[in-house]
Protein backbone atom coordinates (compact mmCIF):
# COMPACT_ATOMS: atom_id res chain seq x y z
CA UNK A 1 0.00 0.00 0.00
CA UNK A 2 1.30 3.75 -1.03
CA UNK A 3 2.16 5.75 1.73
CA UNK A 4 -0.07 8.82 2.48
CA UNK A 5 2.01 12.05 2.48
CA UNK A 6 1.62 14.03 5.77
CA UNK A 7 2.80 17.47 5.77
CA UNK A 8 3.60 18.77 9.59
CA UNK A 9 4.29 22.29 10.41
CA UNK A 10 5.79 23.49 13.55
CA UNK A 11 8.98 24.99 15.36
CA UNK A 12 11.74 22.44 14.88
CA UNK A 13 11.40 20.17 18.12
CA UNK A 14 7.73 20.76 17.93
CA UNK A 15 7.84 18.73 14.36
CA UNK A 16 10.41 16.44 15.33
CA UNK A 17 7.32 15.28 17.97
CA UNK A 18 4.23 15.31 15.71
CA UNK A 19 6.39 13.60 12.85
CA UNK A 20 7.40 10.51 15.62
CA UNK A 21 3.75 10.35 16.74
CA UNK A 22 3.17 9.73 12.81
CA UNK A 23 5.52 7.38 12.10
CA UNK A 24 4.11 5.34 14.95
CA UNK A 25 1.30 4.72 12.12
CA UNK A 26 1.88 2.52 9.19
CA UNK A 27 0.92 3.59 5.80
CA UNK A 28 1.24 7.66 6.88
CA UNK A 29 4.35 9.29 5.67
CA UNK A 30 4.96 12.56 7.84
CA UNK A 31 7.03 15.41 6.17
CA UNK A 32 8.75 18.23 8.09
CA UNK A 33 8.47 22.27 7.65
CA UNK A 34 8.88 24.68 9.90
CA UNK A 35 6.93 27.97 8.81
CA UNK A 36 4.06 28.87 6.77
CA UNK A 37 6.28 29.69 3.65
CA UNK A 38 7.87 26.44 3.72
CA UNK A 39 5.01 25.00 4.11
CA UNK A 40 3.01 26.61 1.08
CA UNK A 41 5.93 26.23 -1.34
CA UNK A 42 5.91 22.87 -0.19
CA UNK A 43 1.87 22.73 -1.13
CA UNK A 44 2.06 24.43 -4.24
CA UNK A 45 4.38 21.36 -6.13
CA UNK A 46 3.32 18.35 -3.99
CA UNK A 47 -0.09 16.57 -2.76
CA UNK A 48 -0.38 15.59 0.52
CA UNK A 49 -3.63 13.75 1.85
CA UNK A 50 -3.57 15.38 5.58
CA UNK A 51 -1.82 18.71 7.37
CA UNK A 52 -0.96 18.72 10.71
CA UNK A 53 -0.07 22.16 12.02
CA UNK A 54 1.32 24.06 15.14
CA UNK A 55 -0.77 27.42 15.21
CA UNK A 56 2.22 29.56 16.44
CA UNK A 57 4.47 29.14 13.45
CA UNK A 58 8.01 31.50 12.80
CA UNK A 59 6.03 33.79 9.73
CA UNK A 60 2.32 33.54 10.55
CA UNK A 61 -0.14 30.45 12.12
CA UNK A 62 -1.08 27.27 11.43
CA UNK A 63 -4.72 28.71 10.03
CA UNK A 64 -2.29 30.35 7.48
CA UNK A 65 -1.69 27.19 6.16
CA UNK A 66 -5.22 26.00 6.02
CA UNK A 67 -6.29 28.92 4.20
CA UNK A 68 -3.57 28.31 1.54
CA UNK A 69 -4.90 24.38 1.06
CA UNK A 70 -8.33 25.14 1.53
CA UNK A 71 -7.61 27.38 -2.40
CA UNK A 72 -5.90 23.80 -3.70
CA UNK A 73 -7.17 21.60 -2.28
CA UNK A 74 -10.34 22.21 0.04
CA UNK A 75 -11.16 18.26 0.74
CA UNK A 76 -8.12 18.01 2.29
CA UNK A 77 -7.95 17.25 6.10
CA UNK A 78 -6.59 19.72 8.19
CA UNK A 79 -5.46 18.78 11.82
CA UNK A 80 -4.28 21.56 14.51
CA UNK A 81 -2.16 20.25 17.26
CA UNK A 82 -1.59 22.81 19.31
CA UNK A 83 -1.11 23.98 23.56
CA UNK A 84 -2.57 27.08 22.59
CA UNK A 85 -6.49 27.16 24.12
CA UNK A 86 -9.31 27.49 21.49
CA UNK A 87 -9.87 31.44 22.68
CA UNK A 88 -6.62 32.70 22.53
CA UNK A 89 -6.25 31.48 18.86
CA UNK A 90 -7.22 34.23 16.43
CA UNK A 91 -9.71 33.02 14.07
CA UNK A 92 -11.34 36.67 12.92
CA UNK A 93 -9.78 35.87 9.38
CA UNK A 94 -10.57 32.12 9.13
CA UNK A 95 -14.12 31.42 10.57
CA UNK A 96 -14.56 29.17 7.84
CA UNK A 97 -11.24 27.47 7.58
CA UNK A 98 -12.37 24.27 10.06
CA UNK A 99 -9.88 21.73 11.40
CA UNK A 100 -9.55 19.21 13.69
CA UNK A 101 -8.53 20.78 17.04
CA UNK A 102 -6.35 18.70 19.12
CA UNK A 103 -4.69 19.61 22.19
CA UNK A 104 -1.47 18.70 22.66
CA UNK A 105 -0.75 18.97 26.49
CA UNK A 106 -3.54 16.09 26.26
CA UNK A 107 -1.66 13.03 28.54
CA UNK A 108 -2.31 10.78 25.89
CA UNK A 109 -1.65 13.54 22.64
CA UNK A 110 0.89 12.11 20.75
CA UNK A 111 -0.66 8.79 20.72
CA UNK A 112 -4.46 10.30 19.56
CA UNK A 113 -2.66 12.53 16.89
CA UNK A 114 -2.01 9.09 15.05
CA UNK A 115 -5.43 8.03 15.34
CA UNK A 116 -7.10 11.23 14.48
CA UNK A 117 -4.92 11.15 11.32
CA UNK A 118 -5.98 7.86 10.46
CA UNK A 119 -9.62 8.60 10.51
CA UNK A 120 -9.69 11.94 9.12
CA UNK A 121 -7.69 10.75 6.02
CA UNK A 122 -9.83 7.97 6.17
CA UNK A 123 -13.21 9.12 6.22
CA UNK A 124 -12.43 12.47 4.19
CA UNK A 125 -13.68 13.57 7.47
CA UNK A 126 -13.22 17.57 6.47
CA UNK A 127 -15.32 17.25 3.18
CA UNK A 128 -17.48 20.39 2.30
CA UNK A 129 -20.48 18.15 1.62
CA UNK A 130 -22.35 15.35 3.05
CA UNK A 131 -21.94 11.72 2.20
CA UNK A 132 -24.56 9.11 2.22
CA UNK A 133 -25.30 7.25 5.48
CA UNK A 134 -24.57 3.89 3.16
CA UNK A 135 -21.71 5.67 1.29
CA UNK A 136 -19.53 2.59 1.49
CA UNK A 137 -21.90 0.32 -0.36
CA UNK A 138 -22.76 2.78 -2.53
CA UNK A 139 -19.22 2.84 -4.11
CA UNK A 140 -19.21 -0.72 -3.67
CA UNK A 141 -22.00 -0.55 -6.27
CA UNK A 142 -20.38 2.11 -8.48
CA UNK A 143 -17.42 -0.26 -8.66
CA UNK A 144 -19.37 -3.35 -10.04
CA UNK A 145 -19.61 -1.05 -13.08
CA UNK A 146 -16.28 -1.58 -15.64
CA UNK A 147 -16.72 1.67 -16.83
CA UNK A 148 -13.57 1.87 -18.85
CA UNK A 149 -14.00 -0.98 -20.65
CA UNK A 150 -17.89 -0.68 -21.64
CA UNK A 151 -18.03 0.94 -25.43
CA UNK A 152 -20.61 3.38 -23.84
CA UNK A 153 -19.18 6.94 -25.03
CA UNK A 154 -20.57 7.03 -28.06
CA UNK A 155 -24.46 5.98 -26.42
CA UNK A 156 -24.13 8.39 -23.93
CA UNK A 157 -22.82 11.08 -26.51
CA UNK A 158 -25.82 10.78 -28.62
CA UNK A 159 -28.29 10.70 -25.48
CA UNK A 160 -26.82 14.12 -24.31
CA UNK A 161 -27.52 15.19 -27.64
CA UNK A 162 -31.03 14.15 -27.56
CA UNK A 163 -31.58 15.52 -24.09
CA UNK A 164 -29.89 18.78 -24.76
CA UNK A 165 -31.95 19.10 -27.30
CA UNK A 166 -35.06 17.89 -25.97
CA UNK A 167 -35.06 20.58 -23.33
CA UNK A 168 -33.08 23.29 -25.21
CA UNK A 169 -30.43 23.63 -22.51
CA UNK A 170 -26.71 24.94 -22.95
CA UNK A 171 -25.68 21.64 -21.95
CA UNK A 172 -26.15 18.28 -20.87
CA UNK A 173 -24.40 15.41 -19.09
CA UNK A 174 -24.04 11.68 -17.81
CA UNK A 175 -21.51 11.58 -14.46
CA UNK A 176 -20.67 8.52 -12.38
CA UNK A 177 -20.04 9.68 -8.68
CA UNK A 178 -16.71 8.17 -7.27
CA UNK A 179 -15.55 8.99 -3.68
CA UNK A 180 -13.58 12.40 -4.93
CA UNK A 181 -14.98 13.53 -8.13
CA UNK A 182 -17.90 13.53 -10.28
CA UNK A 183 -16.67 11.59 -13.93
CA UNK A 184 -18.18 13.07 -17.00
CA UNK A 185 -19.37 10.35 -19.15
CA UNK A 186 -20.19 12.22 -21.70
CA UNK A 187 -21.15 16.05 -22.17
CA UNK A 188 -22.96 18.10 -24.90
CA UNK A 189 -22.80 21.70 -24.91
CA UNK A 190 -19.23 21.93 -22.29
CA UNK A 191 -15.89 20.37 -22.64
CA UNK A 192 -16.12 19.26 -19.13
CA UNK A 193 -14.08 15.91 -17.90
CA UNK A 194 -14.83 15.83 -14.15
CA UNK A 195 -15.54 18.06 -11.27
CA UNK A 196 -14.73 17.47 -7.66
CA UNK A 197 -17.26 16.05 -5.64
CA UNK A 198 -17.30 19.59 -3.56
CA UNK A 199 -18.09 21.37 -6.43
CA UNK A 200 -20.53 19.84 -7.82
CA UNK A 201 -24.69 19.98 -7.63
CA UNK A 202 -24.56 16.60 -8.11
CA UNK A 203 -23.14 15.72 -4.68
CA UNK A 204 -26.19 17.36 -3.35
CA UNK A 205 -28.36 15.77 -6.09
CA UNK A 206 -27.80 12.54 -5.50
CA UNK A 207 -29.41 12.81 -2.01
CA UNK A 208 -32.39 13.40 -2.81
CA UNK A 209 -35.49 11.10 -4.19
CA UNK A 210 -36.79 12.94 -7.03
CA UNK A 211 -34.96 15.82 -9.36
CA UNK A 212 -33.46 18.23 -8.35
CA UNK A 213 -33.67 21.78 -9.67
CA UNK A 214 -31.89 24.73 -8.68
CA UNK A 215 -33.69 27.84 -11.06
CA UNK A 216 -30.69 30.01 -10.41
CA UNK A 217 -27.38 28.94 -8.43
CA UNK A 218 -26.95 32.70 -7.35
CA UNK A 219 -29.47 32.59 -5.10
CA UNK A 220 -29.12 29.44 -3.21
CA UNK A 221 -26.27 29.63 -0.43
CA UNK A 222 -25.25 25.75 -1.21
CA UNK A 223 -23.61 27.08 -4.95
CA UNK A 224 -23.66 31.07 -4.49
CA UNK A 225 -20.09 31.01 -3.11
CA UNK A 226 -18.96 28.31 -5.41
CA UNK A 227 -16.72 30.19 -7.91
CA UNK A 228 -15.92 26.89 -10.18
CA UNK A 229 -19.71 26.60 -10.67
CA UNK A 230 -19.62 30.29 -12.42
CA UNK A 231 -16.78 30.35 -14.38
CA UNK A 232 -18.03 27.29 -15.90
CA UNK A 233 -21.47 29.71 -16.92
CA UNK A 234 -23.72 27.70 -14.81
CA UNK A 235 -26.84 29.82 -13.58
CA UNK A 236 -29.44 27.03 -13.51
CA UNK A 237 -29.34 23.17 -12.89
CA UNK A 238 -31.82 20.45 -13.08
CA UNK A 239 -30.63 16.27 -11.92
CA UNK A 240 -32.20 13.00 -12.27
CA UNK A 241 -30.20 9.67 -10.30
CA UNK A 242 -28.97 6.67 -11.94
CA UNK A 243 -30.04 4.25 -9.66
CA UNK A 244 -28.85 0.67 -9.54
CA UNK A 245 -31.51 -2.11 -9.66
CA UNK A 246 -30.47 -2.50 -5.69
CA UNK A 247 -31.31 1.35 -5.28
CA UNK A 248 -27.86 2.79 -4.94
CA UNK A 249 -27.22 6.12 -6.96
CA UNK A 250 -24.23 6.43 -8.77
CA UNK A 251 -24.54 8.57 -11.13
CA UNK A 252 -26.60 11.71 -12.17
CA UNK A 253 -28.29 13.06 -15.61
CA UNK A 254 -28.17 16.74 -15.65
CA UNK A 255 -29.36 20.01 -17.83
CA UNK A 256 -27.16 22.99 -17.71
CA UNK A 257 -28.23 26.85 -18.83
CA UNK A 258 -26.66 29.83 -18.53
CA UNK A 259 -29.81 31.92 -17.47
CA UNK A 260 -32.22 31.32 -14.54
CA UNK A 261 -34.68 28.80 -15.81
CA UNK A 262 -37.69 26.35 -14.46
CA UNK A 263 -39.06 23.18 -15.39
CA UNK A 264 -42.32 21.82 -14.89
CA UNK A 265 -43.38 18.72 -13.05
CA UNK A 266 -43.60 17.30 -16.77
CA UNK A 267 -39.88 17.87 -17.67
CA UNK A 268 -38.58 16.87 -14.02
CA UNK A 269 -40.29 13.23 -14.92
CA UNK A 270 -39.25 13.48 -18.33
CA UNK A 271 -35.27 14.20 -17.20
CA UNK A 272 -36.00 11.28 -15.10
CA UNK A 273 -36.44 9.41 -17.76
CA UNK A 274 -34.07 10.02 -19.35
CA UNK A 275 -31.89 8.94 -15.95
CA UNK A 276 -32.95 5.56 -16.17
CA UNK A 277 -32.64 4.93 -19.79
CA UNK A 278 -28.61 5.88 -19.19
CA UNK A 279 -28.85 3.20 -16.55
CA UNK A 280 -30.54 0.83 -18.31
CA UNK A 281 -27.66 1.52 -21.12
CA UNK A 282 -25.11 0.93 -18.55
CA UNK A 283 -26.83 -2.02 -17.18
CA UNK A 284 -26.76 -3.79 -21.00
CA UNK A 285 -23.34 -2.54 -21.81
CA UNK A 286 -22.52 -4.38 -18.33
CA UNK A 287 -24.40 -7.77 -18.85
CA UNK A 288 -22.65 -7.70 -22.81
CA UNK A 289 -18.85 -7.82 -21.14
CA UNK A 290 -19.96 -9.97 -18.13
CA UNK A 291 -21.11 -12.37 -20.67
CA UNK A 292 -18.61 -11.90 -23.23
CA UNK A 293 -15.88 -12.56 -20.30
CA UNK A 294 -17.66 -15.73 -19.87
CA UNK A 295 -17.65 -17.14 -22.80
CA UNK A 296 -13.80 -16.53 -23.13
CA UNK A 297 -13.20 -18.14 -20.06
CA UNK A 298 -11.42 -21.44 -20.15
CA UNK B 1 -23.59 -17.45 20.83
CA UNK B 2 -23.67 -13.93 22.79
CA UNK B 3 -25.85 -11.64 21.68
CA UNK B 4 -24.12 -8.13 19.92
CA UNK B 5 -22.61 -6.35 22.71
CA UNK B 6 -23.41 -2.39 21.01
CA UNK B 7 -24.17 0.21 23.62
CA UNK B 8 -27.33 1.59 23.87
CA UNK B 9 -28.26 5.08 24.73
CA UNK B 10 -32.28 4.83 26.45
CA UNK B 11 -34.59 7.38 25.49
CA UNK B 12 -36.86 6.43 28.52
CA UNK B 13 -39.32 9.74 28.07
CA UNK B 14 -39.98 9.12 24.65
CA UNK B 15 -41.58 6.31 22.97
CA UNK B 16 -38.84 5.34 20.75
CA UNK B 17 -36.24 2.18 21.41
CA UNK B 18 -32.71 3.23 22.45
CA UNK B 19 -30.26 4.53 19.98
CA UNK B 20 -27.56 2.40 18.86
CA UNK B 21 -23.86 4.18 19.77
CA UNK B 22 -23.03 5.95 16.68
CA UNK B 23 -26.75 7.25 15.86
CA UNK B 24 -27.35 10.33 14.09
CA UNK B 25 -30.78 12.15 14.61
CA UNK B 26 -31.71 14.66 12.18
CA UNK B 27 -34.43 16.58 14.63
CA UNK B 28 -36.75 19.16 11.94
CA UNK B 29 -40.18 21.43 13.17
CA UNK B 30 -41.59 24.51 12.44
CA UNK B 31 -42.52 25.04 15.56
CA UNK B 32 -39.23 25.76 18.04
CA UNK B 33 -40.92 25.11 21.43
CA UNK B 34 -41.58 21.34 20.30
CA UNK B 35 -38.75 21.16 18.76
CA UNK B 36 -36.63 22.27 22.13
CA UNK B 37 -38.44 20.16 24.09
CA UNK B 38 -37.77 16.87 21.98
CA UNK B 39 -34.49 17.52 21.64
CA UNK B 40 -33.59 17.85 25.89
CA UNK B 41 -35.28 14.63 26.06
CA UNK B 42 -33.32 13.02 23.39
CA UNK B 43 -29.75 14.62 24.41
CA UNK B 44 -29.87 14.71 28.21
CA UNK B 45 -27.42 12.43 29.92
CA UNK B 46 -28.22 9.82 31.87
CA UNK B 47 -26.30 8.30 34.90
CA UNK B 48 -23.23 7.10 33.31
CA UNK B 49 -23.33 9.54 30.40
CA UNK B 50 -22.51 13.39 29.56
CA UNK B 51 -24.15 15.92 27.47
CA UNK B 52 -22.49 17.98 25.11
CA UNK B 53 -24.84 21.12 23.75
CA UNK B 54 -24.10 23.63 21.35
CA UNK B 55 -27.28 25.94 21.39
CA UNK B 56 -27.21 28.94 18.92
CA UNK B 57 -30.23 31.01 20.19
CA UNK B 58 -30.94 29.83 23.77
CA UNK B 59 -29.03 30.59 26.84
CA UNK B 60 -26.96 28.54 28.80
CA UNK B 61 -29.28 28.77 31.92
CA UNK B 62 -32.33 27.96 29.96
CA UNK B 63 -29.94 25.02 27.82
CA UNK B 64 -29.92 23.49 31.72
CA UNK B 65 -33.12 24.24 32.73
CA UNK B 66 -34.34 22.10 29.75
CA UNK B 67 -31.86 19.29 30.38
CA UNK B 68 -32.97 19.02 34.17
CA UNK B 69 -36.48 18.66 33.10
CA UNK B 70 -36.11 16.04 30.72
CA UNK B 71 -33.27 14.32 33.10
CA UNK B 72 -32.75 15.04 36.70
CA UNK B 73 -29.80 16.57 37.38
CA UNK B 74 -28.75 16.41 33.66
CA UNK B 75 -27.04 19.54 33.90
CA UNK B 76 -24.74 18.42 36.16
CA UNK B 77 -23.46 15.84 33.92
CA UNK B 78 -23.34 18.76 30.81
CA UNK B 79 -21.55 20.93 28.93
CA UNK B 80 -22.96 23.67 27.00
CA UNK B 81 -21.06 25.84 24.44
CA UNK B 82 -23.74 28.85 23.48
CA UNK B 83 -24.07 31.79 21.08
CA UNK B 84 -27.08 33.58 22.79
CA UNK B 85 -26.10 35.10 26.35
CA UNK B 86 -23.04 35.51 28.20
CA UNK B 87 -21.12 32.36 30.42
CA UNK B 88 -24.12 31.44 33.39
CA UNK B 89 -22.47 28.72 35.14
CA UNK B 90 -19.85 26.80 35.15
CA UNK B 91 -20.60 24.58 32.53
CA UNK B 92 -21.23 27.30 29.81
CA UNK B 93 -19.06 28.40 28.09
CA UNK B 94 -19.54 31.31 25.73
CA UNK B 95 -19.31 31.66 22.10
CA UNK B 96 -19.13 35.49 20.27
CA UNK B 97 -19.94 34.89 16.85
CA UNK B 98 -22.38 31.97 15.87
CA UNK B 99 -20.89 32.56 11.72
CA UNK B 100 -17.21 31.86 13.52
CA UNK B 101 -17.26 27.58 12.52
CA UNK B 102 -13.55 27.25 13.20
CA UNK B 103 -13.50 28.86 16.59
CA UNK B 104 -17.05 26.89 17.48
CA UNK B 105 -15.26 23.55 16.31
CA UNK B 106 -12.56 24.02 18.40
CA UNK B 107 -14.25 24.64 21.33
CA UNK B 108 -16.85 21.61 20.38
CA UNK B 109 -13.48 19.93 20.09
CA UNK B 110 -12.07 20.77 23.29
CA UNK B 111 -15.27 20.12 25.30
CA UNK B 112 -15.90 16.86 23.50
CA UNK B 113 -12.33 15.49 24.82
CA UNK B 114 -12.69 17.49 28.44
CA UNK B 115 -16.17 14.82 28.14
CA UNK B 116 -13.94 11.79 27.64
CA UNK B 117 -11.59 12.41 30.64
CA UNK B 118 -15.14 11.90 32.78
CA UNK B 119 -16.89 8.66 31.10
CA UNK B 120 -16.80 7.32 27.51
CA UNK B 121 -20.06 8.01 27.11
CA UNK B 122 -21.54 11.09 25.51
CA UNK B 123 -24.21 12.26 23.87
CA UNK B 124 -24.21 15.79 21.70
CA UNK B 125 -26.45 17.83 20.28
CA UNK B 126 -26.81 21.24 17.90
CA UNK B 127 -29.51 23.32 18.87
CA UNK B 128 -30.57 24.81 16.07
CA UNK B 129 -28.67 23.75 13.44
CA UNK B 130 -30.81 26.12 10.89
CA UNK B 131 -29.26 29.38 12.68
CA UNK B 132 -26.06 28.10 11.88
CA UNK B 133 -26.72 27.60 8.27
CA UNK B 134 -28.68 31.45 8.08
CA UNK B 135 -25.27 32.99 9.51
CA UNK B 136 -22.85 31.71 7.21
CA UNK B 137 -22.51 32.44 3.64
CA UNK B 138 -21.54 29.24 1.94
CA UNK B 139 -23.37 26.48 3.29
CA UNK B 140 -19.78 24.45 2.43
CA UNK B 141 -18.94 25.40 5.45
CA UNK B 142 -22.06 23.96 7.16
CA UNK B 143 -21.28 20.43 5.79
CA UNK B 144 -17.74 20.59 6.82
CA UNK B 145 -18.29 21.85 10.53
CA UNK B 146 -20.67 18.84 10.72
CA UNK B 147 -18.57 16.72 9.11
CA UNK B 148 -15.22 17.84 11.14
CA UNK B 149 -17.42 18.17 14.61
CA UNK B 150 -21.00 15.94 15.33
CA UNK B 151 -20.35 13.48 12.58
CA UNK B 152 -16.40 12.82 13.04
CA UNK B 153 -17.15 12.12 16.86
CA UNK B 154 -20.15 9.73 16.81
CA UNK B 155 -17.73 7.74 14.43
CA UNK B 156 -14.80 8.04 16.88
CA UNK B 157 -16.93 8.06 20.47
CA UNK B 158 -19.01 5.59 22.35
CA UNK B 159 -21.90 8.41 21.56
CA UNK B 160 -24.89 9.34 20.00
CA UNK B 161 -25.89 12.96 18.33
CA UNK B 162 -29.00 15.04 17.48
CA UNK B 163 -29.09 18.18 15.23
CA UNK B 164 -32.19 19.94 14.99
CA UNK B 165 -33.36 21.97 12.27
CA UNK B 166 -36.17 24.51 12.44
CA UNK B 167 -37.86 24.12 9.30
CA UNK B 168 -39.68 27.81 9.17
CA UNK B 169 -36.41 29.64 8.87
CA UNK B 170 -35.16 30.85 6.32
CA UNK B 171 -31.35 29.15 5.30
CA UNK B 172 -30.91 31.07 2.71
CA UNK B 173 -31.40 27.32 0.12
CA UNK B 174 -34.44 25.36 -0.88
CA UNK B 175 -34.97 23.39 2.81
CA UNK B 176 -36.55 20.91 1.36
CA UNK B 177 -33.59 20.07 -0.61
CA UNK B 178 -31.24 20.37 2.07
CA UNK B 179 -33.30 18.80 4.66
CA UNK B 180 -33.16 15.44 1.54
CA UNK B 181 -29.31 15.91 1.69
CA UNK B 182 -29.17 15.72 5.56
CA UNK B 183 -31.71 13.21 5.79
CA UNK B 184 -29.59 11.27 3.88
CA UNK B 185 -26.20 11.34 5.68
CA UNK B 186 -27.75 10.53 9.35
CA UNK B 187 -28.72 7.54 10.58
CA UNK B 188 -32.45 8.42 11.08
CA UNK B 189 -34.97 11.43 11.07
CA UNK B 190 -37.35 12.79 13.64
CA UNK B 191 -39.87 14.96 12.32
CA UNK B 192 -41.88 16.84 14.76
CA UNK B 193 -45.75 18.07 14.23
CA UNK B 194 -47.54 20.20 16.72
CA UNK B 195 -51.22 18.05 17.35
CA UNK B 196 -52.85 20.44 19.70
CA UNK B 197 -51.75 22.42 23.25
CA UNK B 198 -48.59 20.21 24.75
CA UNK B 199 -49.05 17.52 22.20
CA UNK B 200 -47.09 16.50 19.17
CA UNK B 201 -46.86 13.54 16.68
CA UNK B 202 -43.12 12.42 15.86
CA UNK B 203 -42.96 11.18 12.22
CA UNK B 204 -39.93 8.88 12.55
CA UNK B 205 -37.98 7.11 9.89
CA UNK B 206 -34.74 5.27 9.92
CA UNK B 207 -34.53 4.16 13.71
CA UNK B 208 -35.66 1.13 13.29
CA UNK B 209 -39.25 0.62 11.91
CA UNK B 210 -40.77 3.89 10.26
CA UNK B 211 -43.68 4.88 12.47
CA UNK B 212 -45.60 8.25 13.52
CA UNK B 213 -45.99 8.39 17.70
CA UNK B 214 -48.47 10.68 19.91
CA UNK B 215 -46.57 12.39 22.39
CA UNK B 216 -47.48 14.81 25.24
CA UNK B 217 -44.33 17.21 25.93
Amino acid sequence: MVDQTVLCIGADDDVEDMAAALDEEADLAPIARTSVAEATAFLDTESVAAVVTEYELSDGTGLDVVDAIRDHAPQTPCVLYTDVSPSDIDTASFEDAIVEYLNRDLPDAADRLGFVVDDVIAHSAQVGFLVPDDEDSRLAALDSYDVDDLPIEESFDRLTDLISSHFDTAVAFIGLIDEQEEDILACTGGDWDSITREETICTHSMLQEDVMVVEDISEDKRFAQNQQLHDLGIVSYAGANMTTPEGQTIGQVCLIDHERRSYSPEQRAQLQQFAETAMEILELRQSLLEASDAEVAP
Amino acid sequence: MSLTETAQFEIPNLPLAAFEDGTSVLLTGDDTDLLESVFYRLVAAREDERSLVLATEASGRAVNRGLDGAADGASDRSAVLTCAGPDAAENVTGVDDIADLTGLGMQFSTLVADSQATTGRLRAGILLCSSICAAVDDTRSVYRFLNSNLLSQLRRNEAVGVCALDTSADIGTNVDSFLAGMKASFTGRIDVEADGPGRAILHVSGLGDDRSVEVSL
